[in-house]
């Protein structure tokens, strides 16, 4: 069994057709980079696995699970039940801005009712404390950096013990020497067993954390293997430029 | 000139604008925020009745709506009979709750537009769910923006207050006239403007504060 299955993929925005057809399958605990330029479908494919995007077609299967079945999804509380091992971590960091660091990792484990407002404080601690922000558990985000406002959204997503982390860009909102803390905090959590996608342009870290490599053009995925050979003998065109244009 | 005698007077009348103003702000804020709701609901009939309303509320002079809610209800076929205010108080306090609802609903409805969909996003990826989403996530920044709009729409309010002389009512313009009629001394009118002046000061200065406070 994958823990990520997508089938056949379709999506549009009106007229634009963005996914077009995309098979993939991902293990448990793997960790795929997915690289592409923009606007080929990278952040619009993510989000379909975690019910942001409805596609119109195909199959996506979570833990097993049918989120989407032919283009078919059940109901909001089935969704909800389905992804709950699922959390996403996005370019813009999302935080709430109203809630101090340690609201923002409470708030939704104690309106599900995940524990004991002690406990869940407790596991707001511990969480802070792996992505080394433990100091900052009372302060708002909006005093943190952009580093450590990333850090805390990946301790948010954290908070639900996902088998699964999707990243979207989760660097590209920062400034360059900020993304350094971010990666590491990444590149650690890799190696818990969380399945774990990651779309960004950091060639250096897709090639020394991911197990795996897509490469998206135009909709479709043109490339899925090694970093080794991804990096070294690319078998597609496409992917051999793009990887000469960003390695200089 | 007797100027704590005006002053004396005067005040009765401001407790009047004032109590005129507290039932105002009290109700048509939930009313306005209901509105919002109505208006923003994915019932397409619903929010355009709404709309409707807010159109109407908004593009006629409150004096007019102030009038209609006394003197014309009355006059509507059929139900008409059941709409009789006597007290002119509630009538018109019921044309200004009407009115302002209209107005706080436009401004909430800004606020919900300028969440970033980033926070719904948020929201719904840790499994928070739509209701809950609303209350705890969207509203909360919704007051926060839609804050200096209350503020400047309170203020108006309170001069605005001053209509309701024109149903006769003792408020602190109705008052400082009467003062002006029976002494012919014109200076009242710079003390009533001196108790606008404190009044819409303090409101000023609280609003600062709830900004402060909300600041995040
Ligand atoms: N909500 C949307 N409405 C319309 N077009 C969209 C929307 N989201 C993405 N697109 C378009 O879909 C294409 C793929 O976008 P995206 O998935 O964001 O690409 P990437 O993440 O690879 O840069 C782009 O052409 C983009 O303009
Ligand atoms: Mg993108």
């Amino acid at each position: 069994m994958y823990e990520i299955e997508a089938k056949n993929v379709r999506k549009s925005f009106g007229s634009l057709e963005v996914l077009k057809g995309i098979d993939l399958n991902i293990s448990k605990g793997e960790i795929v980079a997915v690289l592409g330029p923009s606007g080929s479908g990278k952040s619009t494919f993510l989000r379909s696995l975690i019910d942001l995007e409805t596609i119109e077609e195909g199959t996506v299967k979570i833990a097993g699970e049918y989120l989407c079945k032919d283009g078919k999804y059940p109901h909001n509380k089935e969704k909800a039940r389905i992804l709950s091992k699922a959390g996403m971590v996005f370019q813009h960091f999302n935080l709430f801005p109203h809630m101090s660091v340690k609201k923002n990792l409470m708030c939704a484990p104690m309106l599900n009712k995940q524990g004991t407002k002690e406990e869940i404080e407790k596991l707001a601690f511990e969480m802070l404390k792996k992505v080394g922000l433990e100091d900052k558990l009372d302060v708002m985000p909006s005093t943190l950096s952009g580093g450590q406002k990333q850090r805390v959204a990946i301790a948010r997503a954290l908070m639900r013990d996902p088998e699964i982390i999707l990243f979207d860009e989760p660097t590209s909102a920062l400034d360059p020497e900020l993304t350094g803390e971010v990666l590491n905090v990444i590149a650690d959590l890799a190696k818990e067993g969380i399945t774990m996608v990651i779309v960004t342009h950091e060639m250096g870290f897709a090639r020394e954390v991911a197990d795996r490599i897509i490469f998206m053009y135009d909709g479709v995925v043109t490339e899925d293997d090694t970093p080794e050979v991804i990096f070294n003998h690319p078998k597609n065109e496409r992917t051999r430029a793009f990887i000469q244009s960003v390695i200089k | 000139m007797d100027l704590t005698a005006w002053i004396l007077q005067m005040l009765t009348g401001v407790k009047l604008t004032i109590q005129l103003f507290i039932v105002t702000i009290v109700l048509s804020i939930p009313l306005g925020l209901v509105l919002t709701f109505l208006k923003m609901s994915k019932n397409t009939a619903l929010s355009k009745v709404i709309s409707f309303y807010i159109l109407i509320m908004r593009g006629t002079p409150l004096l007019l709506q102030i009038f209609f809610v006394y003197f014309g209800l009355p006059f509507i076929p059929v139900v008409g009979k059941y709409l009789v205010i006597d007290d002119r108080f509630t009538a018109g306090a019921i044309a200004f709750i009407l009115n302002y609802a209209a107005y706080f609903a436009e401004i909430f409805r800004g606020g919900i537009l300028s969440v970033d969909k980033g926070q719904y996003e948020a929201a719904k990826v840790l499994g928070i769910s739509d209701m809950q989403t609303r209350f705890r996530i969207v509203m909360p920044q919704m007051f926060r923006i839609s804050l200096p709009a209350v503020a400047n729409e309170t203020i108006i309010l309170l001069k605005d207050t001053a209509l309701i002389t024109t149903l006769g009512l003792s408020d602190l313009l109705k008052v400082t006239n009467t003062i002006v009629n029976r002494t012919t001394n014109v200076s009242a009118y710079a003390v009533a403007a001196a108790f606008y002046l404190i009044l819409s000061y303090i409101l000023s200065a609280l609003f600062v504060k709830l900004e402060k406070k909300f600041d995040f």
